[in-house]
C-alpha cells in the first residue's frame, strides 16, 4: 500500500496532536534515547520502527510519563507535558507492550475499570465498553474471565482499554506481539478505523509488514537514534528510487569501489560473499541500469530486479538486517 | 479522591472474587482461634479461676455428697484420681465421714500435695477447701440446730441447711493488677492482630507485585491519576480487606467462641481500622522494596510471624520476660494487642487505648509515607 500520498497531505495539517523534541534519557552509561525529535498529526499514524531494544519502548514511556527525560520536551495538544501532566495523560490513550490486564475480571469488567479510571462515570463506561466489545468483535465473550481468552483475544482487549475514553493521541506499543497472523491482520485493520474520527497514531513496532502496511510516516531508531523519517516513498527514496537490484553469485573477491564508473552509476545497500544489494543513482532506465551490472567485472549468476523494502532502508542505514 | 476510592473498592473487589482467599482470610484464621483457645482455656474465668483438686471420696453418705457439692460452690473442681490432670492438691474423705458426722463424733478429711505438680495454684486450692470446710461447719450447726436436742441429724435437715442463703457472702476480685487473659479471650484478640497483619502483607504485597509483573501498574499510571491516588488506593483497599475480616473475627469470636466484647465496640474498630493501615501500608512497602517479586510472599509472611511472635499474639506478655515485653511496645502487633486486651479482656473504654491508637497513627503515617516513597511502578 502506498500511503504517500496520504502522508504528505497530513503535512499539510496545522497542528501536531505529540511533538517530541530532542529527548534523550540515558540508563547509566547507556544512552537508551538520544536526540529523538519527531511530530505526530492528527489522522496520521506514525510509525517508529527499530529493533528490540532500539529505544521505542524508553521513547514511549516519556511521551507518557512513565519516565522523565534528562532532555528534551514533549508536547501534547499544544503543551508542553511536563506544565500539566494529568491534562496531557487524560488526552492519550496508551496500550502497553504487555497485557496489562486483570485476568481475573471479565473483557467487560477491565473496559469499563480503564474506562473509568480514565474520567468516564458509570454508565459512559458501559456504554463505550459495548460498543468497543461489538467493533473488537468480542461481545460473545464478554462476560467470560479474562484467563479464558485466547492471546488475540486479550491483545484486543488490551488495545480496547485504551480508547474507553476517545483519546486524541494513541500510543500503541507493540500491540501484536506473539499473536497469530489472523489476529494481527484483525489490529491493524482495527487501528487503521481510529484515525478516521481524527485520532493521531504513534504505534512502535519491530516488524517491517506493519510499519509498511499501516503507518502514514515511519521513523527508523536504532541504538536510541532516530536515523531517519518520512512516509514510504520518501524513505525509498533515499535508496535512490523504488527499485534495487539483487546481484548473487562468488563475490568474495569483488571490489565494487573499485569497479570503473560504479561509485557514480550505483550505491551499494548491503553486501556479503554471495550477494550485493545495489540501487541505482538517478532516475535511470532500469533495463539500462541491468545491463551496465552485468558489465561489471565480476561473475554473477543471477541478476534480480525489486521495490526496496524498510528493511533494505534500515540495512542501508544500519548496514545490519533487521530482522536478525 | 475519586480516583483513590474507586482503585480501593476494585481492589477489594478482585481479592473477594478469589476462592483460594477465603481459606487464608477467614477459614484458617478461625480454626487457629478455635485450637489456640482451646489449648489455652484457663480454669473458668480468669477473674475467679476454679483450680482443680484430686478427690478420693469413700464415704458412700449424705454428708460425703454435701460436702462434695460445698466443694464445687466454692470454686473447687473435683477430679476423679485416675484422672489427675492438673491437679495440684488432693482431699481424702474417709469411708467413715458420714457416720462420725452424724454420731457427733470428730471427723477429718485428709488433704495431701501432689509431689510433681506444686506451683502457685496450691494456695489458692488450700483456701476454697477452707473456705468450704467452713461453710460445712456452718450448715452443720444450722442442721443440728433445727435437728433441736436428742434429735438426729439427716440429709433432709443437712440440705435444708445448705439451701438458706448466706447471710454473708465473700465477693473476691482482683485488685492492683488486671487477670491475664486466656482461652478465646486471648486467642481471639491474637489471632485478629496476627492474621490481620499477615494477610493485608501477604495480598498486598503479592497483589502489588503481580500487577507490576503484568505491566498494570506502569498502565495505571500513565492514565490522569497521580502516584499518591494509586498508592493511597491500593493501602484503601487493603484495609477495606482487613475491615471485612476483623468483622468476621469479631462476629464469629462473639456467635461461636462466645467471646464478650466489651461495651465499646467503636473503639475496637477503630484501632483495628488504624491497625489496618499500618499492615497495608507495610505489604505496598514490602512489594516496592523487595526487588524479586516472588520473594514478596515468603518475606511478607516471615515479617507477619515475626511480628506476631514478638508482639504477644502466641503468648500472654503477662508471663513473658521483661526484654520481650519491651520488644512487644516497639512493634504495631504489640499495641494493638494491648488495646484489643484492653477493650476486649478487660472491658476498658475508649480513654484506655488513646495512647496505643495514638502509637499505631504514628506507625501508620511512616508506613504509609515509606510505601509512597518507595513505591514502585
Amino acid at each position: 500500500m502506498d500511503l504517500s500520498g496520504a502522508g504528505r497531505a497530513l503535512r499539510c495539517a496545522a497542528v501536531s496532536l505529540l511533538d517530541v523534541q530532542r529527548l534523550c534519557r540515558a540508563f547509566g552509561p547507556l544512552r537508551a534515547v538520544e536526540d529523538v525529535s519527531f511530530t505526530v498529526r492528527p489522522g496520521e499514524i506514525y510509525g517508529l520502527l527499530g529493533p528490540n531494544g532500539a529505544g521505542k519502548t524508553t521513547t514511549l514511556s516519556m511521551i507518557c510519563g512513565l519516565l522523565r527525560p534528562d532532555a528534551g520536551e514533549v508536547r501534547v495538544d499544544g503543551h508542553a507535558f511536563s506544565s500539566d501532566p494529568q491534562r496531557a495523560k487524560s488526552v492519550m490513550g496508551v496500550v502497553p507492550q504487555e497485557i496489562a490486564l486483570y485476568e481475573e475480571l471479565s473483557g467487560r469488567e477491565n473496559l469499563e475499570f480503564w474506562g473509568r479510571l480514565a474520567g468516564l462515570h458509570r454508565a459512559e463506561a458501559g456504554r463505550r465498553a459495548a460498543e468497543l466489545l461489538e467493533a473488537l468483535a468480542l461481545t460473545d465473550r464478554a462476560r467470560d474471565r479474562l484467563k479464558t481468552y485466547s492471546g488475540g483475544m486479550k491483545r484486543r482487549v488490551n488495545l480496547g482499554c485504551a480508547l474507553l475514553h476517545r483519546p486524541k493521541l494513541i500510543l500503541l506499543d507493540e500491540p501484536t506481539v506473539g499473536i497469530d497472523p489472523q489476529a494481527r491482520a484483525n489490529i491493524l485493520e482495527f487501528v487503521r478505523g481510529l484515525t478516521a474520527a481524527g485520532s493521531a497514531v504513534l504505534y512502535t513496532t519491530h516488524y517491517l509488514e506493519e510499519a509498511e502496511s499501516l503507518c502514514h510516516r515511519i521513523g527508523i531508531i536504532d541504538h536510541g537514534r532516530l536515523l531517519a523519517e518520512g512516509t514510504l516513498a520518501e524513505l525509498r527514496e533515499r535508496l535512490g528510487g523504488d527499485r534495487v537490484f539483487v546481484l548473487e553469485g562468488d563475490l568474495r573477491q569483488a571490489d565494487p569501489p573499485g569497479w570503473p564508473g560504479f561509485r557514480d552509476r550505483f550505491r551499494v545497500i548491503q553486501r556479503s560473499d554471495s550477494q550485493l544489494v545495489v540501487a541505482a543513482v538517478g532516475s535511470r532506465d532500469p533495463g539500462v541500469c541491468l545491463q551496465e551490472l552485468l558489465a561489471l567485472p565480476v561473475k554473477v549468476e543471477n541478476v534480480t530486479l525489486k521495490r526496496p523494502t524498510l528493511n533494505d532502508v534500515f540495512l542501508q542505514l544500519t548496514g545490519r538486517d533487521l530482522r536478525e | 479522591m475519586r480516583h483513590l476510592l474507586f482503585v480501593g473498592h476494585q481492589d477489594i473487589r478482585r481479592l473477594l472474587r478469589s476462592r483460594v482467599a477465603y481459606v487464608w482470610l477467614f477459614a484458617m484464621p478461625l480454626l487457629f482461634i478455635y485450637f489456640m483457645g482451646f489449648a489455652n482455656r484457663g480454669p473458668g474465668d480468669p477473674a475467679n479461676p476454679r483450680p482443680e483438686v484430686l478427690l478420693d471420696n469413700q464415704d458412700p453418705g449424705f454428708v460425703g455428697a454435701v460436702f462434695l457439692e460445698e466443694l464445687g460452690a466454692q470454686g473447687l473442681r473435683t477430679r476423679a484420681p485416675e484422672q489427675a490432670g492438673d491437679a495440684e492438691r488432693g482431699l481424702r474423705i474417709p469411708a467413715d465421714f458420714t457416720r462420725r458426722v452424724v454420731a457427733g463424733e470428730p471427723a477429718s478429711v485428709g488433704f495431701f500435695d501432689i509431689e510433681t505438680q506444686l506451683s502457685g495454684q496450691g494456695a489458692l486450692v488450700e483456701l476454697r477447701l477452707l473456705r468450704a470446710v467452713l461453710a460445712m461447719n456452718s450448715h452443720l450447726v444450722a442442721a443440728a440446730t433445727r435437728a433441736g436436742a436428742g434429735g438426729a441429724l439427716d440429709e433432709t435437715l443437712l440440705r435444708q441447711a445448705q439451701a438458706v442463703p448466706a447471710t454473708v457472702v465473700l465477693d473476691a476480685r482482683f485488685a492492683g493488677r488486671k487477670p491475664m487473659p486466656t482461652g478465646f479471650s486471648f486467642s481471639l484478640p491474637g489471632n485478629i492482630v496476627m492474621y490481620v497483619m499477615m494477610n493485608l502483607l501477604v495480598f498486598g504485597g503479592a497483589s502489588v507485585a503481580a500487577e507490576r509483573n503484568r505491566g498494570v501498574l506502569r498502565r495505571l499510571a500513565a492514565l490522569p491519576i497521580t502516584r499518591r491516588q494509586l498508592v493511597g488506593g491500593k493501602i484503601y483497599g487493603l484495609v477495606l480487606l482487613g475491615l471485612v475480616q476483623v468483622g468476621v473475627f469479631l462476629a464469629a469470636g462473639r456467635l461461636l467462641f462466645g467471646v464478650p466484647l466489651g461495651a465499646n465496640l467503636p473503639a475496637i474498630l477503630t484501632v483495628l481500622a488504624v491497625y489496618s493501615w499500618v499492615a497495608a501500608s507495610l505489604g505496598v512497602f514490602f512489594a516496592s522494596v523487595i526487588r524479586a517479586d516472588d520473594k514478596v510472599v515468603g518475606v511478607c509472611i516471615l515479617v507477619s510471624l515475626l511480628l506476631a511472635a514478638l508482639g504477644g499474639c502466641w503468648w500472654p506478655l503477662e508471663i513473658a520476660p521483661a526484654p520481650l515485653k519491651v520488644i512487644a511496645h516497639l512493634l504495631p502487633s504489640g499495641w494493638a494487642l494491648e488495646a484489643l486486651h484492653q477493650l476486649i479482656s478487660f472491658g476498658s473504654g475508649f480513654g484506655a487505648v488513646i495512647q496505643p491508637l495514638g502509637i499505631l497513627t504514628v506507625f501508620g503515617l511512616a508506613a504509609h509515607l515509606l510505601a509512597a516513597r518507595c513505591f514502585r511502578l
